[in-house]
C-alpha cells in the first residue's frame, strides 16, 4: 500500500505514513458505528465512550486548543490554558459525537496528502453521500513520531480557524476567565 | 385556500442557511436583488476595499507624540508592547504557527440588521422548512428525491458552463455542456446523471459570485439574506446573475406564473433539505456563537470556491475529465 502511495505521490516526503495514521483512526470509529452489537439504543453510552477512547489518539487536543486561541495563547495562564483545553475537548467531544453517531452508510475516499510544512500535513478525504461529495481534510502535526490531528477541514472551513473567529470577538473585551465561564456553561447544558 | 397555499408557499421559500451550498446553488428571486443598480454597487464594492487600506495607512501618523508626558510614556508602553511581541512570537513558535495563515474576515457594518436576518432565517427553519420536509422525506421515497435533485442541478448546467467559461476553465466548461447535452437528452431531462454515471464527467461547481472573485473583486461586505441565508455584496450580486442564466427565467410568465415558479423553487428548496436535516442543528450545537460561526465558515468557504477554481483554471485542470 506504501508503495502504490509511493508512485501516486512521488513528490512526497512523507510515503503515506500520516495518510495511513489518520486513515486507521478513521477505520476504528467507522468501525465502532458500524459494531451490530453497539446499533441498540441502550449501548449508546458505551459507544460514546469507545469513540471518545479513539478521539484522544486521533487529535492533538493541547496542539489544536493552541491553534486555535492563536495570541490569545498566552494570555491564559497555565491552570487556565490547562482547563481550556479540557472544555474545549468535551464541547467538540459532545458536539460531533452525536454528528458522527447519526452516520448511516457514507462512503469515505481517501485521496492524497499535500506537505504544509516540515511537520505538518494535509491529509485529503471526501465523503460520499447520496447527493453529492463533502472533501474533508484533516491536518495534522509530527510530533513524538507520532501524527495526530489538530484541524479539521470541511469544505473548505477550518474548525479551529471558525472557533477562533467566535473566540476573539468573546476575547476582545473580556478577560480569559469569562470565556472559561461561558465554555464551563455550554459543555454543562451540552 | 388559496391565500393559505401563497402563505405555505412564501413561508417555505423563506428557508434555512442551514447549509453552505445553498449559497452557491439556490436561485434568487427577481424581488430580493433587482432594485439595487448594479453599477453603484460595483463602485461600492471597490471605494469599500479602498477605504480599507485608507483606514490603515491614516492611523499609523496618531503614534507621533501630541505633547511631552505622552514622550515620557510612549518608551515604557513601547517596551510593554515589544515584550508582548515577543511573548506572542515565542508563542507562535512553539505551537508552529508560522505556517498558519489566519482566516479570512469580512466587514458586517450591518451586524444589527444581519442578526435580525439570522434570527429569522433560524425560526423559519425551525418553524416551517423542518416540518415540511420531514413530511416530504416520510411520503417521497429517496430515490425519487434523488431524481428530483438531478433534474433541477441539471437546469442550473448552462449558469455552471457560463461561470467556467468567464472564469477561463474552458475544459470545466466544455465538460459542463457536454454534461446539460448527455443528461437532458440521454438522461431524460436531467433524471439521471448518465455524464456521470457512464462516462465519468463531474459536475463543476461555479457560480456568478465566484466569478467576480475570480476577478478580484471582494466580498464588500456581509450580508444575511431572507430564505438564501449567508452572502455578501458580491455574492447577492452573484445570485441575482446565475438567475439570468437559469433556463427557467426566460419561461414566459403565461406558461409559468409566479405561484407555480415560487413553487417550483420551494420544492427544489425541501428536496435538497430532505438530504440534510440535521446539518443546522449540529452546526449550532457546536457554535459558541452561531451568528460569528456561520459568518466565518460563510467567508472560509467562499474563499476556498473562489481560490479552488483560480488554480484549476491557471493549471488547466490538472484532474482532466
Amino acid at each position: 500500500m506504501t508503495l502504490i502511495l509511493c508512485l501516486i505521490f512521488p513528490l512526497s516526503a512523507f510515503a503515506g505514513v500520516p495518510l495511513e495514521a489518520v486513515k486507521s483512526n478513521v477505520d476504528k470509529v467507522l468501525d465502532v458505528l458500524r459494531d451490530p452489537s453497539l446499533k441498540a439504543e441502550s449501548a449508546r453510552k458505551a459507544k460514546k465512550d469507545k469513540l471518545r477512547a479513539i478521539s484522544e489518539k486521533m487529535f492533538d487536543f493541547t496542539e489544536l486548543s493552541k491553534r486555535t486561541l492563536a495570541q490569545n495563547w498566552s494570555k491564559f495562564n497555565p491552570e487556565q490554558q490547562k482547563e481550556f483545553v479540557e472544555l474545549y475537548t468535551s464541547l467538540l467531544e459532545d458536539a460531533y459525537a452525536n454528528k458522527i453517531m447519526a452516520y448511516t452508510d457514507e462512503k469515505i475516499v481517501f485521496s492524497k496528502e499535500v506537505a504544509l510544512t516540515e511537520k505538518t500535513v494535509e491529509v485529503q478525504s471526501r465523503v460520499l453521500r447520496k447527493n453529492g461529495d463533502i472533501p474533508l481534510y484533516y491536518r495534522v502535526i509530527l510530533k513524538d513520531g507520532v501524527w495526530r490531528v489538530y484541524d479539521v477541514v470541511v469544505e473548505g472551513v477550518s474548525l479551529i480557524n471558525n472557533y477562533r473567529s467566535q473566540f476573539r470577538e468573546i476575547l476582545a473585551n473580556k478577560p480569559p476567565e469569562s470565556l472559561l465561564e461561558t465554555l464551563r456553561k455550554k459543555v454543562g447544558k451540552a | 385556500m388559496k391565500l393559505i397555499y401563497n402563505f405555505i408557499l412564501v413561508s417555505v421559500l423563506m428557508l434555512c442557511p442551514a447549509s453552505l451550498q445553498a449559497d452557491t446553488s439556490s436561485t434568487a428571486p427577481d424581488t430580493v436583488q433587482s432594485h439595487v443598480p448594479e453599477t453603484s454597487m460595483a463602485t461600492q464594492i471597490l471605494s469599500d476595499a479602498n477605504s480599507d487600506t485608507n483606514e490603515v495607512a491614516q492611523k499609523q501618523p496618531e503614534f507621533t507624540p501630541p505633547d511631552e508626558r505622552t514622550i515620557i510614556v510612549l518608551p515604557q508602553r513601547n517596551e510593554a508592547e515589544a515584550k508582548e511581541a515577543q511573548e506572542v512570537a515565542s508563542a507562535e513558535n512553539e505551537t508552529d504557527t508560522g505556517a498558519e495563515e489566519e482566516g479570512p474576515r469580512i466587514h458586517d457594518p450591518l451586524a444589527p440588521v444581519n442578526k435580525v436576518m439570522y434570527h429569522f432565517n433560524d425560526r423559519l427553519y425551525f418553524w416551517v422548512l423542518k416540518p415540511v420536509t420531514q413530511v416530504y422525506s416520510h411520503i417521497i421515497p429517496e430515490d425519487f428525491r434523488i431524481i428530483f435533485g438531478n433534474v433541477y442541478d441539471n437546469l442550473w448546467a448552462p449558469s455552471r458552463m457560463l461561470n467556467n467559461l468567464l472564469q477561463l476553465r474552458f475544459k470545466a466548461a466544455g465538460n459542463e455542456l457536454i454534461r446539460f447535452l448527455v443528461n437532458s437528452v440521454a438522461g431524460m431531462a436531467g433524471v439521471g446523471d448518465v455524464a456521470r454515471d457512464a462516462l465519468g464527467i463531474k459536475k463543476q461547481e461555479a457560480d456568478f459570485g465566484q466569478t467576480l472573485g475570480h476577478y478580484g473583486i471582494g466580498h464588500g461586505f456581509y450580508l444575511v439574506l431572507p430564505v438564501f441565508g449567508p452572502s455578501s455584496l458580491r455574492d447577492g450580486v452573484g445570485l441575482a446573475g446565475d438567475r439570468f442564466m437559469y433556463p427557467l427565467t426566460y419561461v414566459s410568465s403565461s406558461d409559468l406564473t409566479f405561484e407555480e415558479s415560487t413553487g417550483i423553487y420551494a420544492h427544489e428548496k425541501v428536496n435538497d433539505t430532505s438530504f440534510k436535516i440535521g446539518d443546522y442543528e449540529s452546526f449550532k450545537e457546536s457554535a459558541i456563537d452561531p451568528y460569528v460561526s456561520m459568518r466565518d465558515a460563510f467567508v472560509q468557504h467562499r474563499k476556498k470556491k473562489v481560490e479552488e477554481n483560480r488554480s484549476n483554471s491557471l493549471s488547466h485542470a490538472r484532474k482532466g475529465l
